[in-house]
């Protein structure tokens, strides 16, 4: 258990994505449940260090607080991890807290994720309809179907899976785990089937499923537990399929 | 002053990236449109996605007697018949079409045996309704909006707040906002606005909203002399979590308590008894409130203003097999084991059935270009919602609101700035800087949510809500001297001063509409007029901008055209 009087912070801060990072050390007082997100916010309210000097509030993304959004990953204790659900009696001190590193810094605990964005649509993940046409009532999905494409609809696009990938650089392009296990919900989905073969073909261009290394790490930083690794053979094995009867058909 | 800002033009602006926004904004591309949508945390995280129960929706697929008619006679009810007729009906006809389309682009939904979508059961739906994916309905629904929208390539403007609309003589010309990270003011033209910003919950310090409900759309569209409407009606959760603050105002769903949870006032004594010794916890939803309220209020709540509920009596592996999300949920969020201790519960700030006042077709305010849509909107829920009926609320009319809006956009030429209503705009945002001494915002903040807790909560009276009033009044003067240190570069508080601006204006529409409205009906409780009026039933409040100072009048209702009224009086004979 944390001592019970105050709770020490370090923060890597970083004024501009140019600028040298430096450490800032805060010292709180001890709450019950206090967790990092609520340390942040008290940091906000008087950001003074450790030391009694002046500094500026940290900047972080947030907005759930109750890990469903995916806004607050971080590295927390050297860990990829939602900072809303790290509790602080739970974490070692000073609890170390440092942005993303496989991502462009904004400021401090700030980076820029759009990458997943543009990945997401580099793998053509949606279903292009127009809605122009009368929709009726709607494919049928057994339920068996459905329950084995729900824990892959878990994802809160936090990116831990790419920051903890080794293969997810800026050498190679890889496009991450994420995305390619949204490649395996929309290709199960009846509607989204329809792309399947643009989304594999997505795959086996640059950065594509073959940059994978199996080094597993997606799998076990996943907060929602969700099947990445299955994901990535399952789908590595269509794309392998494909290719195989392309080659056949030329 | 004027100093060039950052510019940027669309046909169609849209504030707020929940399910409305989102939704709107699919809807304007469609058409045509550019379109941009500013938000003010990242896209893909808005409040939306922390919806669990599902999306209501009269298809039938487990209960075929459904149809929109019993849907729209459910919603009325729901709402004690103050709704606008014309959107219960809209929303109850087209909910099902916005599901279909939903899972067309890729939602994935739980099943029926025969692989239809699967529908549960919910409080106020007659029958089975609710369209779910698991218990994160939401989230299912922004993953699949916000992989279609940037698919189709809408301009997105993460982490920027609007502090201002911008008018041309009478119609929208644009907004002006910051970008949150760094404090640079930015300008947007549009022919169109789209507010799809949500609700009001910060301003109660015990709330299930995330940090960015505070009010703005209505503050914003109020301050362009738009009209409001239903705004005393907020809705309260009996049981939220106060206690610790890292889960202040989590939802403790009703299963706790429907698996044997007790609760307790601070002297341990089990209080129901004194309430409702037949049902005890298992009570309705309001009586359970109010009794939690009456505890505290009456000085024997918790050390934080609260209530125990306890369902540590039960086995621990029985509360894991039947709770299994509360239990983990509970573990990881707040290290309490619900299987060794209690909860610290109390009536958390939920939903705003109030909000703006709209056209019923296509969102459209009452000021020309300016449209809003889901909780920012008024009108479809009455003076109460039903659960599920917001879900279907965001993909109904934001549907239409982008497509309005769209269509607006082509009819207008480009719309000149007027750099009077910058600057303005910008000293506003920057006064909290010049001013040497002064108050935190913080804690202007903090007595803003004491009071709102205390005297404009669940359950309301006279007395209380006219010194609420004065005291927001007296809050209005001290934000006049609000002061902040640092930078414009993210800073929290300053942020805060903008916001302190549109939760007061909601705060102070909230509790005139509540001191007008002298009937308790729907979410709206006033202990001293503790029955519904038959004559109060028959209009709205609305609240509108003359000069600086708020005014409020009622409107009658329209009357009901008689097919609808038709299909509310089989209701009554049917006992639905």
């Amino acid at each position: 258990m944390a001592n019970r009087k105050s709770v020490i912070i370090k923060i890597r801060r970083q004024q501009t994505p140019e600028a040298e990072p430096h450490w800032e050390e805060f010292s709180l007082p001890w709450k019950p449940g206090m967790n990092v997100i609520s340390s942040l916010m008290e940091i906000a309210e008087n950001p003074v260090t450790r030391d009694s000097k002046q500094t500026t509030p940290i900047t972080y993304d947030s907005n759930c607080l109750e890990e469903v959004c995916g806004s607050c990953a971080m590295l927390i204790n050297g860990k990829a991890r939602m900072a809303c659900s790290a509790l602080i009696d739970k974490l070692d001190q000073p609890v170390l807290l440092e942005p993303l590193s496989k991502f462009p810094i904004i400021r401090d605990l700030s980076v820029d994720r759009r990458v997943l964005f543009e990945n997401l649509k580099r793998v053509k993940a949606w279903v292009p309809i127009d809605g122009t046409y009368d929709l009726g009532s709607g494919p049928r999905m057994t339920m068996h179907q459905q329950e084995a494409a729900y824990p892959l609809s878990r994802c809160i696009s936090c990116c831990c899976c790419m920051e903890v990938c080794p293969q997810f650089n800026e050498h190679t392009n890889f496009v991450g785990a994420a995305a390619i296990s949204q490649v395996r919900l929309f290709n199960t989905h009846p509607t989204g089937a329809a792309l399947k073969r643009e989304r594999l073909t997505a795959l086996m261009g640059d950065g594509g499923i073959h940059e994978c290394g199996y080094a597993q790490n997606c799998v076990e930083i996943c907060p929602k537990d969700i099947p990445l690794t299955r994901s990535i053979a399952e789908v590595g094995g269509a794309v392998m399929k494909q290719a195989i009867g392309d080659l056949f058909r030329r | 002053m004027n100093a060039e800002f950052e510019t940027h033009e669309h046909d169609v602006l849209i504030i707020g990236a929940g399910g409305a926004g989102l939704r709107a904004a699919i809807e304007a591309l469609a058409q045509g449109a550019s379109v941009g949508v500013v938000c003010k945390s990242l896209l893909g995280k808005a409040h939306t996605v922390m919806a669990e129960g599902g999306i209501a929706a009269a298809m039938g697929n487990v209960d075929s007697a459904d149809n929109w008619r019993t849907h729209f006679r459910d919603t009325m009810q729901g709402g004690k018949f103050l709704n606008n007729w014309r959107m219960a009906q809209i929303h109850a006809q087209e909910s099902s079409e916005r599901v279909v389309e939903l899972e067309q682009w890729g939602a994935l939904f739980d099943r029926t045996e025969d692989g239809r979508i699967l529908q549960r059961a919910f409080g106020g739906h007659t029958y089975k309704r609710l369209c779910h994916v698991g218990d994160r309905t939401g989230l299912e629904m922004i993953r699949t909006l916000q992989d279609r929208g940037v698919q189709m390539g809408f301009d997105v403007y993460m982490e920027c707040t609007i502090t201002r609309l911008l008018k041309d003589g009478d119609r929208i010309a644009g907004a002006f906002g910051y970008w949150r990270e760094n404090g640079r003011f930015v300008v947007f033209k549009a022919k169109s606005v789209v507010l799809a910003t949500g609700g009001i919950g910060k301003a109660w310090p015990i709330t299930s909203n995330s940090w960015e409900y505070t009010g703005d759309g209505m503050a914003l569209a109020y301050e362009v002399g738009a009209e409001l409407m239903d705004m005393e009606f907020v809705q309260f959760h009996p049981t939220g979590m106060v206690w610790p603050p890292g889960v202040q105002g989590l939802l403790v769903t009703e299963a706790v308590r429907g698996e044997g949870g007790i609760l307790r006032n601070r002297t341990g004594e089990r209080f129901m008894e004194r309430y409702d010794p037949k049902r005890m916890e298992l009570s309705t939803r309001d009586v359970v409130a109010r009794a939690i309220f009456t505890e505290v209020r009456e000085g024997r709540g918790t050390e934080h203003g609260g209530a125990f509920l306890d369902i540590s009596h039960k086995p621990a592996e029985y509360v894991k097999r039947k709770l299994p999300s509360m239990y983990h949920q509970f573990l990881e969020l707040a290290d309490v084991d619900i299987t060794k201790s209690p909860m610290e519960v109390g009536p958390t700030c939920h939903y705003m059935m109030g909000g703006v006042r709209v056209e019923a077709e296509t969102g459209a305010s009452t000021i020309r270009g300016l449209f809003a849509a889901g909780e920012a909107a008024a009108g479809l829920h009455g003076a109460n919602r039903l659960g599920g009926n917001s879900l279907s609320d965001l993909l109904v009319f934001g549907k239409r609101a982008g497509l309005a809006a769209a269509q607006h956009a082509k009819g207008q030429t480009t719309t000149p700035i007027d750099a009077a209503q910058i600057d303005q705009a910008e000293r506003e945002m920057l006064a909290p800087f010049e001013h040497q001494t002064g108050e935190s915002p913080h804690a202007v903040h903090g007595d803003l949510q004491q009071i709102m807790q205390s005297l404009v909560g669940i359950y309301r009276n006279e007395e209380d809500l006219k010194s609420a009033l004065q005291s927001i009044g007296q809050l209005r003067d001290r934000i006049q001297n609000l002061t902040i240190g640092g930078s414009r570069m993210f800073n929290p508080g300053w942020h805060l001063c903008g916001d302190l601006t549109s939760m007061l204006t909601v705060s102070e529409a909230v509790t005139r509409s509540a001191i007008a409205r002298r009937e308790s009906r729907g979410a709206h409780s006033r202990l001293d007029y503790a029955n519904l009026d038959a004559q109060s039933g028959k209009q709205n409040n609305i609240i509108v901008r003359r000069g600086s100072e708020m005014i409020l009048r009622q409107e009658p209702i329209p009357a009901m055209p008689a097919d609808l009224q038709a299909i509310l009086d089989e209701g009554k004979g049917a006992g639905a």
